[in-house]
């Protein structure tokens, strides 16, 4: 219902938009408010629920993804040490048909070298797990995307983004119960580069959530009919 | 900004709570857990990711060097995210009558026929409320 009057007003100005968010907090922040007052001061920069879901609910064809294909890719070309190699802001992207899919580009704080998120940036996770469970967003799954910017070496950093990826996607499986049916994750290390022109500028570690795939309507019947008669057997063991 | 945002404040810690069953979105709870135990978090769980089981194990282990802030919230904060989680379990209750006669869908699979029950007309107030609490809406 709110979305959109949302997109109406994306147009009018930071104004709006700053008022729209107030609004939304104080209809959202509920019974916390009293338990922790946010200071104004410390106001959250994190993104907006319904900035997430507009590029995202935006779906129409489902790609031809070969996940595990893909991920095979970019841990070989990663490994290249062929003299021939373009530098990275020259390379081609490894996935190009990822950039027509629908797509939300998100700022998450990993500490150095590793897949933890830091408490700054569990409010945008939770943030995204919110937009998942929106209606508008249910009928679909996601494929979660890990970069890095091109410092180090080239193969850590593909097998580096692929560990975020996964956190990404093993945070809302587990602590918001994001079914895992509707996330795959895939880490592109430094093989499309967001910012190519600037291979070592943070927007190359930025993470990426696609919109891939409409989940199958009402599957309930032809699953009932098929599979549980085959698990029996194997239960009653 | 800020004085509106204040006054906001002010109007939401005197309005009367609405529903005793009203939820909190999943930002909100991941925002006040990172606000209550963040130095918390770094100091004592290092490499453990924002897993609740997880988390909520390492900060009860560190239960004696926690902030008293970070002692009084976290143990709420996954509570209010688990109590989000269980609330599009009664969805399919409050609207099981919605669910069959105008979404022609299945209360075993109730997440497919929200989108339809955010639409259709005549959904009774009870499920209104559950899919709020459940974020649907």
């Amino acid at each position: 219902m709110m979305c959109p009057v949302t997109r109406n007003l994306r147009d009018i100005g930071l104004l709006a938009r700053a008022l729209l968010l107030l609004a939304g907090r104080f209809l959202l922040a509920g019974p916390f408010l009293l338990a922790a007052p946010a200071s104004p001061a410390r106001a959250q920069t994190a993104v907006a629920r319904d900035d997430i879901i507009a590029p995202l609910e935006r779906f129409e064809t489902a790609p031809d993804l070969d996940v595990a294909a893909l991920r095979q890719q970019v841990l070989e070309r990663s490994k290249s040490r062929s003299k021939n190699e373009p530098p990275p802001q020259k390379r081609p992207p490894i996935a190009p048909e990822l950039t027509k899919l629908p797509t939300f580009n998100v700022d998450i704080q990993f500490d150095v070298d590793t897949p933890i998120v830091q408490p700054a940036s569990y409010q945008t996770v939770g943030r995204i797990a919110d937009a998942m469970v929106y209606s508008s967003l249910l009928p679909y799954g996601f494929l979660i995307v890990g970069h890095t910017e091109s410092t180090g070496r080239r193969e850590n950093n593909a097998i580096l983004s692929q560990r975020r990826a996964d956190a990404i996607r093993d945070i809302l499986v587990n602590t918001f119960k994001i079914t895992s049916k509707r996330l795959q994750s895939v880490g592109l290390g430094e093989e499309q580069l967001l910012d190519p022109a600037r291979p070592n500028a943070p927007a190359n570690n930025q993470v990426q959530i696609m919109t891939v795939m409409k989940m199958p309507e009402q599957s309930e019947l032809p699953a009932a009919a098929s599979k549980p008669p085959a698990k029996k057997p194997a239960k009653k063991r | 900004m800020v004085r509106g945002g204040s006054f906001l404040l002010f109007v939401a810690l005197t309005a009367p709570q609405l529903a005793a069953a009203e939820t909190t979105s999943f930002a909100d709870s991941a925002a006040l857990l990172a606000r209550s135990c963040a130095a918390e978090i770094t100091a004592n769980c290092r490499g453990v990711n924002f897993n609740s089981d997880r988390l909520k194990e390492c900060l009860s282990r560190n239960q004696d060097v926690l902030s008293p802030q970070c002692k009084t919230n976290y143990f709420q904060v996954f509570d209010a995210i688990q109590k989000r989680i269980a609330a599009r379990a009664t969805v399919a209750n409050a609207c099981s009558r919605e669910i069959v006669k105008l979404c022609a869908g299945s209360t075993k699979e109730t997440s497919k026929s929200v989108p339809c029950l955010m639409t259709a007309k005549g959904v009774s107030r009870n499920c209104t409320q559950a899919m709020v609490d459940a974020g649907y809406r």
